[in-house]
């Protein structure tokens, strides 16, 4: 680090190389390819003959389109949520429901078309499998267009396939446990999904089972007026183990897109899944999220959800601790800047005893960006010796930025462990001024406060997350002092 | 401590209650309960999703596999056992044991 008297005029190089990154969300991720060479782009708005369309399309079993026609009813009979975020701009018949982009999903690379191709490689996605992942899903628009698999985990049984796929090949294990955690009528946003859901990953871990490296799948928006409705089902045998990665972004337009997922994990007796998410949309992009975990006897189960991009964001990972001794995990980071409502949370449902969770969130608000924290911890009755510790910080970066917490604490049983703490905090004078003194200047300074604010979460992200996430901290932050 | 007496509710002619049928009793002390014909066997739980508290029995029934579909959330219920299937419920809800005699579907409740 600097002192002031050696600083230098110049900007030092690291901070050059932040300044280059710093170019904008636009040019990095927010660009877009043309559509010129797409297989099929369903007309604007919702009806059964679009439900209709999309499970012809898919040659679906006659069960999934009669899933996806009662899930159409659920959606059309519930009324638009008014609590969270204001979804009352949604206009639900101004949506692309369906945008093929290219006729296969492909395990070569090099068949994968060439604008998508071309979009992944400035993602980074090909370099990321190289380097350290064991297989890697890219969706773009509402189809799994790149699919792969370490050869070593196929042969040990693990299935790591786009859902299409999954339901093509492995009709009776996805028929087993499909929505049997999230039915379709849970909520509005999950009926949707139910009805014209596309793409996802489907996992599979079979007993005793330890991926070591991650899974990925990266999710691109590439259309205006597109809605993208992916849905993940993955199930952890016994003593299974596996890190699933998700990631997404989509192009900056003046119009607005629906990501609307479905996410359904089933952890066995003794399993452990860990579930991160790096959310990074552009800010025209409404994320409307629906995550449940179940964990069983001595399973473990993590969260770690990061929310950065997007207009608005609600999603409350939960976990239903249905097994002896099964413990869960969330750790939410939640950034809000200009124009952005990030209502994140978490759920944790204590159901055996001698269950244990705990729940960290960190958000940070500035430029009149508002984040709410939203969570739910319950102890059902007979959930004896359970324990859980719910955490949450917000960080105020400046007077207009609006942070709101939003806990529910059921407790139906007597002999439990719970505690809560909740802090909100601005950025002190103080702190900058010590930090200003070692030489930093007051921008550095917030952008250090920040990334100690929220270290405890990043430090739990695989190293080439933690630094694209303080990277993309740092995006954010810039220029927002003075 | 008291013990409660059984009781039995009259709650139709059992050709009133055909396969794939539910009929909704009410008891004195205002407890609501579906009775179902699940193909020539009959089954009672309590109207109420432990999910939260809303009503249960008149959701979608399923006569071969034996189950209710919560109207509100989806959790779909084991007629047989009581117990949810799928979440969001995940506690059991209470069954009630049937019984036909004289051609009258009986309900005991306690």
């Amino acid at each position: 680090m600097a002192t002031p008297e050696t600083a230098a005029p110049e900007r030092p190089a690291e901070e050059r190389e932040l300044a280059g990154i710093n170019a904008d969300y636009k040019e990095k991720f927010g660009f877009h390819d043309p559509e010129s060479g797409y297989a099929y782009k369903a007309p604007k708005g919702l009806s059964r003959e679009v439900v209709e369309n999309i499970s012809a399309y898919k040659d679906e079993p006659e069960w999934m389109r009669e899933f996806r026609l009662k899930a159409l009813e659920h959606f059309l009979e519930r009324p638009t949520p008014q609590w969270g975020g204001n979804l009352n701009q949604i206009d639900w018949d101004d949506i692309h429901y369906f945008v093929r982009a290219s006729e296969k999903n492909t395990q070569s690379w090099d068949e994968v078309p060439e604008d998508i191709k071309n979009t992944f490689d400035r993602l980074g996605i090909p370099e990321a499998e190289r380097k350290f992942l064991a297989g890697v899903g890219a969706q773009y628009e509402s189809e799994v267009v790149y699919h792969q698999v370490r050869e070593d985990l196929e042969k040990q049984g693990v299935i790591f396939l786009d859902m299409d796929s999954g339901l093509r090949e492995h009709e009776d294990i996805v028929r087993e446990y499909w929505a049997t955690v999230i039915p379709p009528n849970d909520n509005k946003l999950a009926a949707l999904n139910s009805a014209v859901w596309s793409g996802g990953s489907f996992v599979y871990v079979p007993k005793g089972v330890k991926v070591e490296m991650p899974l990925q799948a990266y999710f691109r928006i590439n259309t205006e007026n597109m809605g993208q409705f992916e849905r993940t089902l993955i199930i952890a045998e016994e003593g299974a183990d596996v890190h699933y990665i998700e990631g997404c972004t989509a192009p900056v337009y003046s119009t607005d897109s629906l990501h609307s997922a479905v996410v359904e994990i089933i952890a066995k007796p003794g399993a452990r899944i860990r579930y991160t998410t790096v959310q990074n949309w552009s800010q025209n992009v409404y994320n409307l999220v629906t995550k449940r975990a179940v964990a069983h006897e001595d399973a473990t189960m993590e969260w770690v959800d990061c929310n950065l991009g997007s207009k608005l964001t609600m999603k409350y990972p939960s976990i239903y601790l249905l097994g002896e001794r099964a413990h869960g995990e969330i750790l939410s980071i939640a950034f809000a800047g200009q124009g952005q409502h990030q209502d994140a949370g978490g759920k944790i449902i204590h159901a055996a005893p001698k269950t244990t969770s705990s729940i960290f969130s960190k958000s940070i608000s500035k430029d009149a960006g508002r984040t709410s924290y939203r969570g739910l911890l319950e102890v059902a009755k007979g959930a004896v010796e359970a324990k859980s510790k719910v955490v949450c910080d917000a960080l105020l970066l400046d007077e207009h930025s609006r942070s709101d917490t939003y806990p529910t604490i059921r407790i139906g049983e007597d002999d439990v462990d719970v505690g809560h703490e909740a802090t909100v905090s601005k950025i002190g004078e103080e702190q900058i001024f010590y930090l200003q003194s070692h030489g930093l200047d007051e921008e550095e300074a917030s952008k250090m406060i920040v990334n100690g604010f929220i270290e405890p979460i990043t430090k739990e992200l695989p190293m080439e997350y933690a630094v694209e996430m303080n990277r993309l901290i740092e995006l954010q932050m810039e220029g927002s002092i003075g | 401590m008291t013990e409660r007496t059984k009781e039995q509710i009259d709650v139709c002619a059992a050709a009133e209650l055909a396969s794939g049928e539910m009929k909704l009793v009410e008891t004195p002390e205002g407890v609501k309960i579906g009775v179902f014909n699940c193909g020539g066997a009959l089954y009672a739980i309590e109207d109420r999703c432990s999910h939260d508290d809303g009503p249960l029995a008149e959701g979608p029934f399923d006569a071969e596999a034996c189950t209710v579909e919560c109207p509100r959330h989806g959790s779909l219920f084991d007629l047989t056992s009581g117990r949810p299937k799928t979440l969001p419920a995940y506690q059991p809800v209470t069954t009630y044991p049937v019984t036909i005699e004289d051609d009258t579907v009986k309900l005991e409740v306690s």
